[in-house]
This record gives structure tokens, C-alpha cells and sequence, in this order.
């Protein structure tokens, strides 16, 4: 019996780990679901004080971890951060409602070419955040042969010394480019065809990291990978021995947005924020916190000459990038094969 | 005589409490030796010192004419019955029995005889197979006695063995245990709080009071020449009178007690004049009617009469002042009896009033003596 | 009490209308939060996966096909692999340290207790993370080591336990050593002081008196022990992805990503359904066990 108490107790203690949530605001709360890293503290902080409307801000760190907790209809969200191809995805699906742009003059910051984009035309149901790459990050000092692509980087010498993004259909994505297979033509054929050389590459990786590659790259845990640009500009900026290069058979370019989820109950006040996120001052504290390709113009002419010069954030040569379409069902089979090869 | 234990100034303390001090005491080899006194007298401390359990805080102890006191429990060649029976409970019966012999790697046949030789011993033949649980108190109390002594022991320790038995079967385990050590003509080393338990078995007693051995002695010298006043309490019953000592003469002392009642008494250890206390047991005290002829004859009253079945238990006030416990048998058919409020003649017989040391005084004389 | 044992063996068996209400908050939760959601788990196992946590209501087979082809079978030895590993070294390091506690005096056996419990005021996964301060390149390990001259003499600078095996390894151990010391020290304790002078009487020396003893006696405080350690420690995730950096990917993990990135739900409660049924079975073969012993 005495035991039994015991374990009682182990399990109060268990259970004490919540967080509490306490809402003393008048205004409801603003419910972001939004990538790790990525909006910066004092932009919400600023929102807040400016509006008076508490912001609770929840991460993920892949789109379909995302897609996966948004219920249809759900009211648990008011703002989510998708990437292009899931934006095309949710549109389809209506899980995402339509923006009223009257609320949202601000959207005339941005660049001509982030505006009344393919999957999205007439910015119907999202407004575009930040874009990026995924690109090769090396350390200079301790790779010394020239890493041009994927190839070079899977390497067996480079075995274990390898960090990736975690993200199933990224990873498809590298392979499929260095097979010349069309990155957005996921067929059971093609992911046959990549099958054997991405099962190499799987047992090649030390680290898959979304979240935060820098550190890990700066201790020397790894002497190169595959991230997201933002990392890399800001890793670059840190420590001159890393070098950024997008992969010569072509890399992926996504543009992440933000949306109102179909079921929000507050998208007076989530149009409010999409508005508030597009003035120039504000856009620019974003790139200085998190240097990805900043769309919008007016604060692009904020940025230093250093930030617009850094060739990660926005790289000179814009090569042969492209952005991902919905794939629907298909999903289903990049997520089977990824999980057989790393199990 | 081969002195098969024997216990050299042995002292323990646990702390600042003593448990035993400076005891000396000599096992003789195939005797029943029993450890008596009261709970928190040292008993099983002594016990426990030459089963190993124990290691004295001063003194050795030599088993067999070795020294031991330094040897742990298993590498002694004595073996316990606990007061528990502390059997294996995930063992059977005969795996218990077994466990002695399997640990001092006895060829499997031979264990298998010895364990069903032993288990016919104790009269359990075809409970082999039954874990403890499934056993009766007697039942368990048999398994802990043949686990002991199929490994041949030089010495047999029982810690109260008796103790959780009821009245009844307690009293044929006495003689069953008895019988057994005469035949098997093992040292058996006893405790046990119970006098009647000691008398009935033992052929020889040691009581222990505080951490001493007031006296050690066979049976009858225990009951009939206690030599201490705890000694003539604890075994039996007794008349405690306090008496000055007038002369000496010889082997007989003449004394006055209170109520300048004078009584002549063996005083052959009766060494000077002073204060002595006698003590007379309640069945040697002789009753009658009318004045008997002889020494030691006191007048009283029957202040109480106990009926205790086959004994009966009268109080008597004598005319000195001091209160007597005579035990007579059952007066019921009797051609002399004796009821409350009647007068009544006692008499003392010299042979029957013992002499005792003071506390402690002899105390030193009496536990050498062997 | 005395109702209950004065009662016939027929009314014993079936609970009046008092012992339910009793019951129903239990049966309420049990019904809200075990059967509901294991149905749900159960009825998902046999749609069809239409991508993106979206499910097809269609009859299949096929999440359970995959289930129990060569990869996830291999998986699932892994996973019980580390669990199994896991349960040997709690066993080993947890029944020294609860035989210790068990045999202590009252005062000091609290005490000692309270040390076990004392990591269990913190979050289980801040405590994690906490190893990884520890384990890493720069960490608490490397800093002692390097201090104790180890790197560079006998391993190289390279040397780092996070993000291997031995990192998930440690925090497995870590994680359920308690499960293990507390049954353990529960049957420790009940062990009977005369048993073991009666076995030390019978000529067994310390080591012999453990094995012939001790142990037996104990066992059924390690079955309990190896229960509560094993179950969870398969199905362990979270811990293994961040003490490996994503390399070690059990079972656990491999269901988490069903239900999060992957957005495979039919797969992800397939293979759930299997390893519930593993537990079960595991659970009966022990209970099972310890009847016949």
C-alpha cells in the first residue's frame, strides 16, 4: 500500500509539468501556430502592446506536423505559417479562410514577384512571410574538396559528419534533383527509382535538425549539411569558416505565408496582425532576427548593406530553384518510404 | 570432561548498554545446557556470540577446543533452531532440510538419505513436497529441528523454540526434544524464559540475570540450593525471610528473623555475623494442627486459601508479622485441613531453609562452579 | 470488512449498485480515455492512408501487411533491444541500490527514498535536455575527461557521447531506474532478517546466501520492477530523438511521426494496435510466471 502511495506521488509530480495559462487580457487571445525560429519575440511583443490582443505563439517544425494538429474547423488556431505547397493544399481542402485585403494595405509592401503567386492567385487566402532556400552549408576548414551539389555531400567520407533538415519530402527532394527527376514529380516510380541511394544517405547523417543546425555546426558536430537560408545567413554571420551554397541540381525555394485557418474565431484581429507584420520597421526587426529573403520591398530598403550583401539571404546567382507543389495523396508514399528507410 | 563450548570472560555491549558482562561458562560435550532467565537478560546475546551472529566486545569463545570468536556463522560448526523457525518459504520441506547439507557440498545421495533419514526423524515422512506456508506451527517447528541437525552439529543452539507452540503441544515438544538429544547425544544449548520449560529438559541450568550467570547447576541444585534471591524467585516459588545471623556453630547457624522468630539453619556458607536472607520453598513448609515436636516451628493464621487444582496455595500470617506461601496437596480428601482463619503449626526443617548470597555477593563463586 | 468476509461467495462476486457508483469515476475516465481512444486506434488500423493526416474509409489490411514487413520487424527488435538492455542495466544498478534502501535503518531508508524521488520534481523533459548539457562535445563529460587527461591520451578530441546510442542508452536507464528500485526495494525490505543468519547458520557464505536466498525471495520485486520498466521503455520516443539527434528511431518514434509529420493515422494506429497487443501478451506471460513459481 505504502508503495502504491508512492507512486502516487510520482505521478502528481508527472502531471505538476504543465504550463498554466493565464489569460488576464480583455481582448481574446490570438492563437499563432507558426515554424520554430522564426517569429521574433519582440514582434509579438510589439503587436501586443500596440493592439492590446495577447498572442500565444505554438511552434512545429515541419508543414505536415502542422497539417496534422490543424483539425478541419477547429478554432484552436487564428494564424498559421505554411509553406506554398501547403498553402495550394489547405486551399483545396477549405481549411483555410479567405483574407478580406481591405484589412491588409500593408500587402503593397511586397515585391511584384511574391505577390499573386501560382498557388495562391490574387492573394485569395495567404500573404507571404519570408521566402528561402534549402541549400549546403559546409565548414570550410574542415572540408577542403569542393562541394558543389547533394552528391558532394553524401559522400562515404563525409559519413556521420553530415547534419539535415528533418522533413520527409525535403529529403526526396535532394534526391530526386540529383537524379534529374522533376522535384515536384513524386511517383511510386520515382520514389522507387531514389529508394537504394536515399536509404545510403539516411545511414550517412549524424544529426537530422530542423530547428537549430547553427549551434550544432558551430561546435563542430558536424562539418556540413543541408539547411534552410536563414540559418545559414545568420551562421555566416557568426563564424567566417562557413560557406552557403545552393545545390547545382537544383534546390528548393519556398515561400512560407500566413493564413487564417477556416475555424478561427478571431480573424479580425489575425488580418490585423498579417497587416501589422507587413510595415517595413517591423518586417526588417524579422530579417534582422531571422536573415531569410525578406518579400517585402519597403523593408528590404531598411536592411543594411551587409544584410542585402549576404549572399545566403539573398543569393546572387539565383540558379536553378524551384517551389513545391501540392502533391495530395502522394504524400502518403514519402512519408512510408522515409519512415521504412530510417527505422 | 571434553568441554565442548566454552566462553571466556565474554562481554557485549551494544552501545552503552550491556548485554552480557565478562561471562564465563563451560559446555560439557552431549549435555542439555539451558540458558533461563527473564526477557532482556543477555540469553540470547550469549546465544548469538556461539552461533556468530554476534562477535564479543571483549572475550572469547572456543567450539570444540578452537577459537571462534572470530569465524562468521557459516564457517562454524554449530547450527540454530529460531525462535521463528526462519524457514526458506520458496523452499520445500526437503530442499529446507537439504540446504545444510547442499551448501557444505555433500555428494546428492547422501543428501538424499541424510534429508529423508532426518525428515523420518522428526516424524514427517510424506510432507517432503510441502512449501512452509502449507504446514501446521508444530509441522514447521519439526522441518526447523531436522534442518539443524542433519548437519551434524557439534552444538544445537534453540532460541526459544517452544515459544509460539500452544500449552499443550509445547509440553509433549519438551519431552519428543529431550528424548531426541539423549538418543542423538548432541550438545544441546537451550533458551528459553519459561522455568518449568528448563526443568523439564535440561540436565543442566544457567540462569541469567542482567547480563551475568547467577548460578549454574544441575536441575535439582538450581531448585533446591538457589544460592541467589533472583535464583530462588525465578525458578519455582519461595519464601524470602531477611534474618540476623546470632552464632555459628559447625554446620548450623542459629538466626532470628522478624518477630525475633529464631530459626536453625545449614550454615555452612554462612561465613560471618550480620544480615542474611533464607529462603524456603511454599512445599517444604510442613502444617499441622498441633504443635510438632522439633526445631523451627512457627504459629499462624490461614489468611487465604487458592484452590490451584492439584496443589492447594494457603497464605499464612505468622505470629512474628511476616506472611508465609505454603503449598499443600489438594485438600479436598485430606484427613488434615487447613481453612481461612484457622490456626496452624509450621514447620521449617534446617535441611530445608537455603541460605542466600546478597545480590551479586556470590554471585562470581556461583557461575565457576561447574 | 466483515461484511464481505460474512458474505456468500456469490454475492462477493457480483458488486451491489453502491460498489458502481463507487467505480464510476474510474469507469468513466477508463471508458473516456482508454477504451474510446483504443477503439478509435483500432477502427484507423484498417482505413486506407489518402496522405496528409487524411484517411480514406476504405477496408485494408495493408497497415498491418506493412506493419509486419522486414523493416518494422527489424524495428521492433531494436526497440525491444534498447528496452531490453534498458530493463538488464536498471535491474543491475537498481537492485544494489533498493537492496541497500531495503536493508537501512527506518530513518536513513526515507531519506534515501527521497533522494530517488527528487528528480521527479522536475520536468521529465527538461531533465532530458539537462543530459544533453552533460553529454555533449563542450559538456560536463568532455570538460572532466579532458581535465582528467583521458582526451586526448586514450580517446580523441572528437570524443562525444550525445547524439550516439549510449547517449539514448543513458538517458533510458536514467529515465526508469526508479521504476525499478522502488518494486525492488519493496520486496527488499519485506525479506525477513532470520532468513538470512538462517542461511548463514546453514554454512552459506554471503555470496551463497544471495543467490539461494535473497534473490528467489526478491524476485517477485524484480518481475514487477522488469514490468514497469520494459513496457514504457519500448515505446519510449521524444528522449531517443533528442539524445540522438534523430538517428536512433524506435518504434516510438516511428508512431509519433505517423500522427505528426508523416500523416500517416491508419499506419501509426496499426502499428499501435500491434504493440498494445505485445504489452498484453507480455503482461499475461509474466503474471502467468509468477502464479506457477
Amino acid at each position: 500500500m505504502k508503495h502504491l502511495c508512492l507512486l502516487f506521488a510520482f505521478a502528481i509530480c508527472l502531471a505538476g509539468c504543465h504550463r498554466d495559462k493565464s489569460s488576464a487580457a480583455t481582448a481574446p487571445t490570438l492563437h499563432l501556430f507558426a515554424w520554430s525560429e522564426y517569429v521574433p519575440r519582440e514582434v509579438i511583443d510589439g503587436f501586443t502592446k500596440e493592439t492590446g490582443i495577447p498572442v500565444d505563439y505554438e511552434v512545429y517544425d515541419t508543414n505536415e506536423k502542422m497539417l496534422a494538429k490543424l483539425a478541419p474547423g477547429s478554432a484552436q488556431y487564428d494564424i498559421i505559417q505554411p509553406s506554398e505547397y501547403m498553402v495550394e493544399h489547405l486551399i483545396k481542402r477549405k481549411m483555410v479562410a479567405p483574407l478580406d485585403l481591405a484589412q491588409i494595405p500593408n500587402l503593397s509592401n511586397l515585391l511584384p514577384e511574391f505577390r499573386n503567386l501560382a498557388y495562391d492567385p490574387g492573394n485569395q487566402y495567404s500573404v507571404p512571410y519570408m521566402s528561402g532556400t534549402v541549400g549546403i552549408i559546409i565548414n570550410t576548414d574542415k572540408v577542403k574538396e569542393p562541394v558543389r551539389g547533394y552528391a558532394d555531400v553524401f559522400q562515404e567520407k563525409y559519413r556521420k559528419r553530415i547534419i539535415a533538415l528533418e522533413d520527409n519530402r525535403e529529403m526526396v527532394s535532394w534526391a530526386f534533383a540529383t537524379r534529374g527527376i522533376a522535384i515536384n514529380d513524386v511517383t511510386p516510380e520515382n520514389l522507387a527509382k531514389v529508394k537504394p541511394m536515399l536509404r545510403e544517405w539516411v545511414k550517412m547523417v549524424k544529426l537530422f535538425n530542423s530547428d537549430d543546425p547553427k549551434a550544432l555546426l558551430i561546435r563542430d558536430e558536424v562539418d556540413l549539411g543541408i539547411v534552410y537560408s536563414g540559418e545559414a545567413a545568420k551562421l555566416m554571420d557568426q563564424d567566417k569558416r562557413f560557406k552557403y551554397v545552393l545545390p547545382a541540381e537544383g534546390a528548393h525555394r519556398f515561400i512560407d505565408n500566413l493564413c487564417i485557418p477556416a475555424g478561427s474565431k478571431n480573424k479580425g484581429a489575425a488580418m490585423q496582425f498579417i497587416n501589422y507584420i507587413l510595415r517595413p520597421e517591423v518586417s526588417k526587426i524579422i530579417s534582422d532576427r531571422f536573415p531569410y529573403t525578406n518579400p517585402n520591398a519597403a523593408a528590404r530598403k531598411l536592411l543594411s548593406d551587409g544584410q542585402r550583401a549576404n549572399p545566403a539571404s539573398y543569393p546572387p546567382d539565383a540558379g536553378n530553384l524551384e517551389l513545391f507543389r501540392d502533391i495530395g495523396k502522394a504524400n502518403a508514399d514519402v512519408s512510408v518510404l522515409m519512415t521504412e528507410l530510417r527505422s | 570432561m571434553d568441554k565442548m563450548v566454552e566462553l571466556r570472560n565474554v562481554t557485549k555491549r551494544f552501545g552503552g548498554f550491556v548485554a552480557v558482562a565478562g561471562v564465563d561458562l563451560d559446555i560439557r560435550a552431549g549435555e542439555f545446557l539451558t540458558l533461563l532467565g527473564p526477557s532482556g537478560c543477555g540469553k540470547t546475546t550469549l546465544l548469538r556470540m556461539i552461533s556468530g551472529f554476534e562477535t564479543p566486545t571483549e572475550g572469547s569463545v572456543h567450539l570444540a577446543g578452537q577459537d571462534v570468536t572470530a569465524l562468521p556463522p557459516y564457517r562454524r560448526d554449530v547450527n540454530q533452531v529460531f525462535q521463528s523457525y526462519a524457514l526458506f518459504p520458496h523452499l520445500s520441506v526437503a530442499d529446507n532440510v537439504a540446504f545444510g547439507l547442499k551448501m557444505k557440498k555433500t555428494p546428492g545421495d547422501v543428501i538424499r538419505r541424510r534429508v529423508a533419514e532426518a525428515i523420518e526423524m522428526v516424524s514427517l515422512a510424506g510432507f517432503e513436497q510441502r512449501k512452509p506456508a502449507q504446514l501446521s506451527g508444530g509441522q514447521r517447528q519439526r522441518v526447523a529441528l531436522a534442518r539443524a541437525l542433519v548437519c551434524e552439529p557439534k552444538v544445537l543452539l534453540l532460541d526459544e523454540p517452544l515459544a509460539a507452540l500452544d500449552a499443550k503441544l509445547r509440553r509433549s515438544m519438551q519431552i519428543e526434544l529431550k528424548r531426541l538429544q539423549t538418543r542423538l547425544g548432541i550438545t544441546f544449548l537451550f533458551v528459553t524464559h519459561d522455568q518449568e520449560e528448563a526443568l523439564v529438559m535440561s540436565d543442566r541450568i544457567a540462569v541469567v540475570n542482567k547480563g551475568k550467570i547467577e548460578q549454574i547447576g544441575g536441575v535439582e541444585e538450581i531448585y533446591h540450593r538457589p544460592r541467589t534471591p533472583f535464583v530462588a524467585d525465578f525458578i519455582g516459588q519461595a519464601n524470602i525471610l531477611e534474618a540476623r545471623v546470632l552464632s555459628c556453630v559447625g554446620a548450623w547457624a542459629q538466626v532470628l528473623c522478624r518477630g525475633d522468630v529464631g530459626l536453625t539453619v545449614a550454615g555452612e556458607i554462612l561465613a560471618a555475623e550480620g544480615t542474611t536472607l533464607l529462603s524456603i520453598r511454599p512445599e517444604k513448609i510442613r502444617l499441622s494442627s498441633r504443635r510438632p515436636a522439633g526445631e523451627n516451628v512457627l504459629e499462624a493464621t490461614v489468611h487465604e486459601e487458592i484452590f490451584r487444582g492439584a496443589t492447594d496455595q494457603l497464605l499464612l500470617q505468622t505470629a512474628g508479622g511476616f506472611e508465609l506461601t505454603a503449598i499443600v496437596a489438594n485438600q479436598s480428601a485430606a484427613e488434615e485441613a487447613f481453612h481461612q482463619g484457622d490456626r496452624v503449626f509450621c514447620q521449617l526443617h534446617p535441611d530445608d531453609v537455603v541460605v542466600l548470597a546478597r545480590e551479586g555477593g556470590v554471585n562470581a563463586v556461583a557461575a565457576r562452579q561447574t | 470488512m466483515t461484511s464481505t468476509t460474512l458474505a456468500s461467495p456469490q454475492s462477493t462476486r457480483r458488486p451491489g449498485w453502491r460498489a458502481w457508483v463507487a467505480f464510476s469515476p474510474l469507469l468513466v475516465w477508463l471508458a473516456a480515455f482508454v477504451v474510446v481512444p483504443t477503439g478509435m486506434l483500432f477502427v484507423y488500423s484498417f482505413f486506407k492512408n489518402a496522405g496528409y493526416s487524411e484517411v480514406e474509409r476504405v477496408f485494408t489490411l495493408g497497415n498491418y501487411a506493412l506493419a509486419f514487413s522486414p523493416d518494422y520487424l527489424g524495428n521492433f527488435a531494436r526497440s525491444t533491444a534498447y528496452a531490453g538492455l534498458t530493463t538488464i542495466l536498471c535491474a543491475l544498478i537498481g537492485y544494489p541500490v533498493a537492496y541497500h534502501i531495503g536493508r537501512a535503518p527506518a530513518g536513513r531508508r526515507n531519506r534515501l527514498l527521497m533522494l530517488i524521488m527528487i528528480p521527479f520534481m522536475t520536468s521529465f523533459l527538461i531533465r532530458t535536455f539537462a543530459w544533453t548539457t552533460i553529454l555533449d562535445h563542450q559538456g560536463v563529460l568532455n570538460t572532466l575527461l579532458r581535465a582528467l587527461q583521458i582526451i586526448p591520451v586514450l580517446l580523441n578530441d572528437k570524443f562525444e557521447v550525445l547524439h550516439t546510442p549510449a547517449a539514448v542508452m543513458i538517458v533510458l536507464v536514467y529515465t526508469y531506474l526508479p521504476f525499478m528500485i522502488l518494486p525492488v526495494y519493496g520486496s527488499v525490505e519485506k525479506l525477513d532478517e532470520s532468513l538470512l543468519e538462517a542461511a548463514s547458520d546453514l554454512g552459506a557464505g554471503p555470496a551463497r546466501t544471495f543467490v539461494r536466498v535473497v534473490l528467489p525471495l526478491t524476485m517477485p520485486g524484480v518481475g514487477a520492477g522488469v514490468l514497469m520498466v520494459f513496457v514504457p521503455a519500448v515505446a519510449m520516443f521524444a528522449v531517443t530523438h533528442v539524445m540522438s539527434g534523430g538517428t536512433v528511431y524506435l518504434i516510438g518514434d516511428v508512431i509519433e511521426d505517423q500522427f505528426g509529420s508523416g500523416g500517416n493515422l491508419p499506419f501509426g494506429s496499426a502499428l499501435g494496435m500491434v504493440l498494445l497487443v505485445g504489452f498484453i501478451a507480455t503482461f499475461f506471460l509474466f503474471t502467468r510466471r509468477e502464479k506457477t513459481t
